[in-house]
């Protein structure tokens, strides 16, 4: 719903955001790198880009200076073919480094950004849902989508310009030495102060840059919540007041960007400045030096454009420097995700049975490929934080078998229903199906024999035949059609002027809840699960429609164990059982009437819940 | 989205309207980098004259054997040459400095400038947005909008704050450098332009083909952000069907194909980098050969062909940088365009007159027939309600229930048949009026993220914090708020409290009885609330009912048969009114649905007399 457009600024979740204080976690980045390293050959081609780039840009000063010293040694006399054959060559260096470079940086980049994102999906569909409970969607998406692409980039480009950057400073310092010791030391001394006011001010700006960009997501959260809302805004006549708080956003956004502009803007002139400084001294101790005869004019002009060209890197190493310390927690929380073992998951045992071979009739974990009892025996569950939910819950389904089940909210129906199909684990006690405990039995097949209907029933983009569809990828259209005629969904779905290839827009938008539901029964129809799963499915439906999926309903649940938490009483009173859960405990279970006769707790919701459908209403309205 | 071509003069009107006011900023800008480049490329002058006069000097003086340092101690020198090269270093770094100075206040101007226009139209969108009718809104896709006011807008900053000054960047540097090079050397001027125009066009060129790629890669991007987006949304459905493989493979394509565009995008920006480098590099090395070649026969200084170098070192980057420029630039043009599509769409009207009195809440429909679109969703429907009364409506999905209350508040707006709230037709009445008149509630409705009682509060920002309580004692709240542990400040929304369907609908009930209008409308507002709550609610609602008309969508008998008027609809049509004692005595859709709850009441009666028996 909302969380579509959630930044990581926005999200508090333990990480210290602001990370100048943290240092750097190189061991972080080395396992980044690796992602990185997983394309040798592509990063020593960069390299060696970068290195060539860098040795052609040394390069070209010093034809320079031989040029002018030549023509000022010699006169007409000159030979400058020999220069010119050389500054071609380099040229022809250059560019192709400048093109290998950018097509391998690119290339890793999208390849690293590619890969960590791919190994961030597989581990999503892989961990347990504890991890989701915890975790808005759009916090997820955020770590897939900006956080991907904000590493590979610091990674293949940092790379590069760590390479290049070095290189080059490296190579023209050596020059500058190399032509004359003391003038090389003179421009030198300008490095440390610049180096440190570069430092200094790349922290500041993208500092500020980070306080736009969380400023930023906050509009974009507003933007999201007004059109989300529209309606409510409109009923409410809350449009001048959405302005106004919006307006105040704005206003801080203002304020933010043109902090963050005025210091980029105010680097810019020192480095030019500083540089100049370096400039100047050449100028003075370089011309001095050449009125004495100890260095040509061509080593000044020399010297002149390394002095220009020399503080470049700088400037790029510094934002990168401090770029990876900003982006350290993008780090952490992406490595984190990738990273992350699902608390459930398949044990080696049942991993290495996988591997075997099969009879006939085995299930991909060896065992039998059939369900036909599930037991709990002592099972207590509890979250990661807080009190028990479920305790000493014993029971035992059969094949076969109809199970409603009934209680106050938070009294651990649902969580009762999550272990059964695994998405949690009991905190004691054990689960078996057919005799085995279930945690050395595949995941995997456990859940594919799962159907589910909840309450607020998923509907994916894109058509209803395909929604159906995810029930069994396999299935004919006509299967389509006949699960779609069993759950009654089929006349609406007709009615449409596309019929089942209507296209329902996100996350279902053009349907009505009570026709998404209709299509979540189909989807559940066509799966044909050994255990069916419902969660107060009919919540939605009105009377009529109820009528007509019960026959539907009834189909559906026979001939497989199904588990309905329902507060309808139709649902109820065909159950072949009752559980009552209250308070993590089952008080109560048998059929409706061996409850009804117990006069417990289940009579009392009974009488209670049909009384207040039904009976003594009538004096509210008509006193 | 209407697929209403914008075109470019409209786009141009868009932006240059919002500039209003930062005009005179932008000149400021441009005219500050002007004098900031003129003091800039006076410094090269200065090494140049140096360089001259250096090599003039060295000419005269005798071949020093000692070294640089022991010289300069030695007083050796010649005081005039060490003068003039201290004042030219002195000069260049104080050019240096006042031109920062001048770029840094172009930095400022543009900083107030593009911000200020962002900032503006900004608001205007989000205010545009919250007044564009439920017909927009019908078909309008979220994620798609909130792009367009963010990602398109950032766009159009960068283009504000970074390529307008780009742009002009590379021409005053022309227009100044220009003057100096011809002052210089004019045979040197004429041959460092040779290859300009072959690098503008070979830019402009290329980056008209990238264009295409850059919107592939922006649409692969999108599809992969959907299939993320779809399959952790839906991550339990996923789950419950063991579908992570066939979700791995949808997703492992998507991937696959975002990259793949980004490489394409990649090997093209290779090919012009390196070929333009190639070009830029070239028109230096022919001004270093040539020159030298003219520094031999003595027509030409060392030192003027230093600044030829320096100068062509400066300008030929950002002249390359062009067409990158023109390329985010014409983005930005396609990121206004998808602005002024937004913008372009008629709001609701707003200028109907507002009667200054409360409504009385008397509802006459008649004959009214509506459709959004095809199939006609209202078929000439007539009802009436007087103040006070409480109606109800019955019918399966898509009988036009929900449709009722939309044209109430003016959601939408009919044009067959009247629909009058006391004696006003609605269509004459200014819809914040009308929308203030009625609360309505919804099955899933939308609360803000804010705290518990600012969400009530939306209802009536001037209640008193009795007045939100008492409205969340009767909505039956009260006590599931006072259990959160901040209480009324709980947060809602994803970093605070988590609320249950039926606690969200009874919030939306609350804030709505806190408006207390003189119509209420319940839009299947209690379907997640249990019958024993409900009841309750629908007691309180009772001490309320003279004070307001209610209008109740339901699907529970017990929530509808208590009206004063129950109207049981089918594709839009009334096919049975009444009330439930008339109505449950007539042969119809009314009567059966009284049989099956009927039915199981009478099992109920069985099962009580059954267990009462065996006592």
């Amino acid at each position: 719903m909302t969380d579509a457009y959630f930044d990581d600024e926005n999200f508090k979740d333990g990480f210290d955001d602001d990370s100048f204080n943290t240092g750097m976690d190189l061991h972080l980045w080395r396992k980044l790198l690796s992602y990185a390293l997983h394309y040798r050959k592509e990063v020593i081609i960069l390299a060696t880009c970068a290195f060539f780039t860098a040795v052609a840009e040394i390069a070209f000063p010093l034809i320079t200076k031989g040029v002018i010293d030549t023509v000022a040694a010699d006169g007409l006399d000159a030979d400058l073919s020999q220069y010119a054959a050389l500054y071609g060559a380099f040229t022809l260096l250059l560019g192709l480094s400048i093109s290998g470079f950018i097509w391998y940086g690119g290339k890793i980049r999208t390849h690293v950004a590619h890969d960590i994102r791919m190994d961030g999906f597989c581990n999503l569909q892989r961990l347990s849902f504890s991890y989701y409970d915890f975790r808005p969607v759009g916090w997820l998406m955020a770590r897939m989508t900006s956080d991907c692409e904000r590493l590979s980039n610091i990674l293949a480009w940092g790379m590069l310009d760590l390479v290049w950057g070095c290189t080059m400073m490296l190579g023209i310092a050596i020059a500058m030495l190399f032509m004359d010791l003391t003038l090389g030391l003179i421009v030198l001394s300008v490095l440390p102060v610049l180096a440190w006011v570069s430092l200094n001010f790349q922290h500041r700006i993208l500092y500020s840059a980070r306080i736009v960009r969380k400023t930023n997501s906050r509009i974009t959260g507003t933007y999201n919540e007004s059109i989300m809302g529209v309606q409510t805004s409109k009923a409410f006549v809350k449009e001048a007041e959405n302005l106004k708080k919006f307006g105040g956003l704005t206003d801080q956004m203002h304020s933010a960007s043109v902090i963050n502009l005025v210091q980029a803007a105010l680097y810019l002139p020192l480095v030019l400045t500083l540089g100049s400084v370096a400039i100047g001294l050449t100028l003075v101790f370089g011309g001095l030096e050449v009125v004495w005869g100890t260095i040509t004019a061509g080593t000044l002009v020399a010297f002149l454009t390394y002095a220009r060209h020399f503080f470049e890197p700088i400037e790029q190493l510094a934002q990168w420097f401090a770029e990876m310390q900003m982006a350290q927690a993008s780090a952490e929380r992406i490595m984190s995700l990738v990273m992350a073992e699902p608390e459930i998951k398949d044990s080696k045992e049942v991993i290495e049975a996988m591997k075997q071979d099969k009879t006939a009739n085995a299930a991909i974990d060896g065992h039998v490929d059939q369900i036909n009892r599930i037991t709990f025996e002592d099972v207590s569950f509890s979250y990661d934080v807080g009190d028990p939910v479920l305790n000493n819950i014993d029971l035992d389904i059969h094949q076969g078998e109809t199970l409603a089940i009934v209680g106050s909210t938070g009294g651990g129906k649902s969580t009762l229903v999550s272990l059964l199909c695994r998405f949690y684990e009991p905190t004691t006690g054990k689960i078996s199906i057919d005799g085995v405990d279930y945690r050395n039995r595949s995941l995997h097949w456990l859940q594919s024999n799962l159907g589910i209907v909840l309450q607020s029933s998923h509907i994916f983009g894109g058509s209803i035949i395909d929604n159906i569809r995810y029930g069994n990828l396999n299935a004919t259209d006509e299967d389509i059609f006949h699960a779609s005629k069993r759950s009654g969904a089929h006349a609406f779905i007709e009615a449409l002027e596309d019929g089942y290839q209507t296209s329902v827009g996100e996350g279902g938008s053009k349907l009505s809840a009570g026709q998404k539901q209709l299509i979540s029964f189909a989807r559940a129809i066509l799966a044909d699960p050994k255990i069916l799963i419902m969660d107060e499915a009919t919540s939605s439906i009105d009377t009529e429609t109820e009528q007509q999926i019960q026959q539907g309903m009834d189909a559906l649940l026979s001939g497989r164990i199904a588990v309905v938490i329902a507060h309808r009483l139709s649902t109820i009173r065909n159950a072949d059982r009752i559980l009552v859960i209250e308070h993590g405990k089952i008080t109560e279970q048998g059929s409706h009437e061996e409850l009804m006769v117990i006069q417990g707790r289940y009579y009392k919701l009974y009488i209670q819940q049909s009384l207040s459908e039904f009976v003594d209403e009538e004096n509210y309205w008509r006193s | 989205m209407t697929e209403e071509v914008v075109n470019d003069r409209k786009k141009a009107q868009l932006l240059w309207t919002h500039t209003e006011g930062y005009r005179g900023a932008f000149g400021m800008a441009i005219f500050t980098m002007a004098i900031a480049y003129v003091f800039m490329f006076g410094a090269p002058l200065l090494a140049a004259f140096s360089i001259d006069a250096v090599r003039a000097g060295a000419e005269f003086s005798p071949a020093p054997s000692t070294t640089l340092i022991a010289q300069f101690f030695s007083g050796d020198d010649i005081p005039g040459m060490m003068a003039y090269l201290a004042l030219a270093a002195a000069g260049t770094i104080l050019l240096t400095a006042i031109a920062g100075g001048f770029l840094y206040l172009r930095g400022r101007y543009i900083a107030f400038a593009s911000e200020g226009i962002v900032r503006r139209l900004r608001d205007r969108l989000f205010d545009h947005i919250e007044h564009l009718p439920s017909t927009f809104h019908d078909t309008a896709d979220t994620g798609d909008l909130v792009q367009r006011c963010t990602s398109d807008m950032e766009t159009i900053r960068v283009f504000l704050s970074g390529q307008v000054i780009e742009i002009s960047r590379a021409f005053l540097m022309l227009i100044v450098v220009l003057p100096i090079l011809f002052t210089l050397d004019t045979r040197m001027a004429w041959l460092s332009l040779t290859t300009l125009p072959l690098l503008i066009i070979a830019a402009i060129f290329f980056f008209q083909r990238v264009k295409k790629i850059f919107e592939a890669v922006d649409k692969a991007e999108a599809e992969l952000t959907t299939v993320i987006q779809e399959n952790l949304t839906g991550i339990r459905v996923v789950r419950a069907f063991a579908r992570q493989e066939f979700e791995t493979e949808k997703f492992a394509v998507k991937n696959k194909a975002f990259r793949d565009h980004n490489n394409r995008l990649i090997g093209l920006m290779g090919i012009y980098y390196g070929f333009s480098d190639i070009v830029c590099l070239g028109q230096i090395g022919l001004l270093l050969i040539v020159g030298g070649l003219w520094v031999m026969d003595a027509t030409l200084t060392v030192g003027t062909l230093f600044a030829f170098l320096t100068y062509e070192g400066m300008i030929i980057w950002p002249i390359r940088h062009m067409g990158r420029v023109l390329t985010d630039s014409g983005k930005a043009i396609v990121s206004i365009g998808r602005l002024a599509e937004i913008l372009s769409e008629p709001i609701e009207s707003q200028n109907e007159v507002a009667p200054s009195n409360r409504l009385k809440g008397r509802i006459t429909f008649r004959d009214v027939s509506f459709a959004y679109a095809n199939p006609r969703i209202l078929n000439n429907l007539s009802f009436t309600v007087e103040p006070g009364e409480t109606l109800a409506l019955l019918g399966p999905p898509g009988s036009g229930k929900s449709t009722i209350a939309q044209l109430l508040l003016r959601l939408y707006d009919y044009h067959n048949g009247s629909i009058c709230l006391d004696d006003h037709e609605l269509n004459t009445m200014n819809r914040k009026y009308v929308r203030s008149q009625i609360s309505i509630v919804l099955q899933e409705p939308f609360l803000y993220s804010n705290t518990i009682e600012g969400n009530l509060k939306i209802g009536r920002l001037d209640a008193t914090f009795e007045e939100i309580k008492q409205a969340a004692v009767d909505a039956c709240i009260f006590d599931s708020i006072e259990k959160f542990p901040q209480g009324f400040d709980s947060q809602v929304g994803e970093r605070g409290v988590t609320l249950s369907g039926g606690q969200r609908q009874r919030i939306a009930l609350a804030r709505a009885l806190l408006k207390a209008p003189p119509i209420l409308i319940l839009d299947d507002a209690l379907s997640a609330v249990d019958t024993d709550t409900e009841s309750q609610i629908l007691r309180a609602l009772k001490n309320r009912r003279h004070h307001q008309t209610t209008i109740i969508v339901a699907h529970r008998l017990s929530t509808v048969m208590h009206a004063d008027k129950i109207l049981m609809l089918h594709d839009g049509e009334v096919i049975q009114r009444g009330n439930h004692e008339s109505l449950s005595k007539v042969e119809g859709v009314y009567q059966r649905l009284c049989a099956i709850q009927g039915a199981i009441q009478d099992q109920i009666q069985h099962d009580i007399a059954e267990v009462r028996n065996h006592d």
